[in-house]
């Protein structure tokens, strides 16, 4: 794991590229997985992670000082579990129909791996600077990596991207070059295992040359 | 009791302050969701019984989810629209159906919510696929078959790939309208 006494920024970028949480950390593989047959739901899970890890990390960060061993995962829970309910909350509020597709994955970003991973390795240990910037790191990554995948899925999976909001726009994609070919094993779970695996598969290969270069 | 208090405060305050937070979010929110929530019912009610201008919720004998007798312009019943939930697939599905005013035959049904498997069980949500329900006789039980549905007969024909969730909404709707019409001809 990259170093964690650089600068705040780099803890930031980190969070994008080297720690990646979905792509070279392997976290929260459950919501990835499911949740990326589409770029819409990608887009707007990774908000909610987004939301939920910053203001985890930001509250642990605060709190650090008084944890308690035999309170801490607890805490860490607890607050995970508000954020979590607020985050569901909203969506059900402003995105009615798409917080009904994402179904049961919202609450269940309370067990998501990365939020607590994060909480553990950096916010109970940093300042509120670095721990916010690792959140939003870990988080902008974990969007980018699940609207990447969403986007390979949904585009070989239905033929085009569809991004349908509430207020009736709609940002429609269509190369209409897969149409009659598509692939509807991409939006279903075998496709989520297959384009996830090809995907870590490329970064791997990236990530190996790169220490070869630069190790010499 | 000191050492309880002692080892334990953190968890005590931090439950009091997010538990309020949450009481404020939901308070904030519930509006706008339950807002949500009728809009998607009054839409669907609007797709399966065609002319509604205004709804009144009835309570029908023998039937305790939410049926509303729907009224078009000047006051003539356009039909009726009744919820109904069941197990799909993946997990439970509320659709509306609606029935002519003699409540004889269906005018139309929409799957309000589902999980289905996107690209196939959630099929039964669309527009093109539900339309197969219009028209139906609501007195006899519908069919699910694997072919286009024949001519006079009360069959619908399955969405492919999507057997079991096209036989799930079938079958909701056959039993809510079994349960339903009885009281309902009584109003």
């Amino acid at each position: 794991m990259a170093s964690e006494n650089g600068s705040i920024l780099k803890q930031f970028t980190d969070g994008i590229v080297a720690n990646n949480p979905t792509l070279v950390l392997l976290l929260g593989m459950c919501p990835t997985l499911a949740v990326t047959n589409t770029v819409e739901n990608a887009l707007v899970m990774g908000a909610a992670v987004i939301f939920v890890l910053t203001m985890s990390n930001l509250v642990t960060s605060l709190l650090r000082h008084l944890l308690q061993p035999h309170v801490r995962i607890l805490v860490f829970t607890l607050t995970i579990a508000t954020f979590v309910t607020i985050a569901d909350l909203t969506l059900r509020a402003y995105v009615f129909e798409v917080s009904k597709k994402l179904g049961p994955f919202v609450p269940l970003i309370i067990v998501n791996c990365i939020i607590i991973a994060r909480a553990e390795v950096v916010a109970s240990r940093h300042g509120v600077g670095r721990s916010v910037a690792d959140a939003l790191g870990c988080g902008v990554g974990f969007t980018l990596a699940l609207t990447l995948l969403g986007a390979i899925r949904e585009l070989l999976g239905t033929g085009g991207i569809t991004l349908l909001r509430e207020s009736g726009w709609h940002w429609h994609l269509d190369p209409k070059v897969f149409e009659p070919h598509a692939w509807v094993v991409m939006i279903m779970p075998p496709g989520a295992f297959l384009t996830l695996g090809a995907v870590i598969g490329v970064v791997n290969h990236v990530r190996a040359r790169r220490a070869e270069r630069g190790g010499k | 009791m000191r050492k309880f208090v002692r080892e334990s405060w953190l968890i005590l305050a931090l439950g009091l302050v997010f538990a309020t937070l949450l009481a404020c979010a939901q308070t904030a929110f519930q509006p706008r969701i339950q807002d949500n929530q009728a809009r998607a019912l009054n839409e669907a009610i609007g797709l399966v019984v065609p002319g509604t201008v205004r709804t009144e919720r009835v309570r029908v004998e023998g039937y305790d989810r939410d049926v509303f007798r729907c009224l078009a312009e000047g006051q003539t019943v356009a039909g009726w629209a009744v919820e109904a939930v069941g197990t799909g697939f993946a997990d439970r599905i509320r659709l509306v159906v609606g029935l002519s005013p003699d409540a004889r035959s269906i005018t139309g049904l929409k799957v309000i919510e589902n999980v289905e498997t996107p690209g196939l069980g959630n099929k039964i949500a669309e527009e093109a696929w539900a339309a197969q329900y219009r028209g139906l006789d609501a007195g006899r039980p519908i069919v699910v078959r694997k072919r286009p549905p024949a001519a006079d007969r009360n069959e619908v024909q399955a969405v492919t790939g999507a057997t079991i969730s096209s036989t799930a909404v079938t079958e909701i709707v056959n039993r809510a309208l079994e349960r339903v019409r009885p009281g309902l001809e009584r109003l």
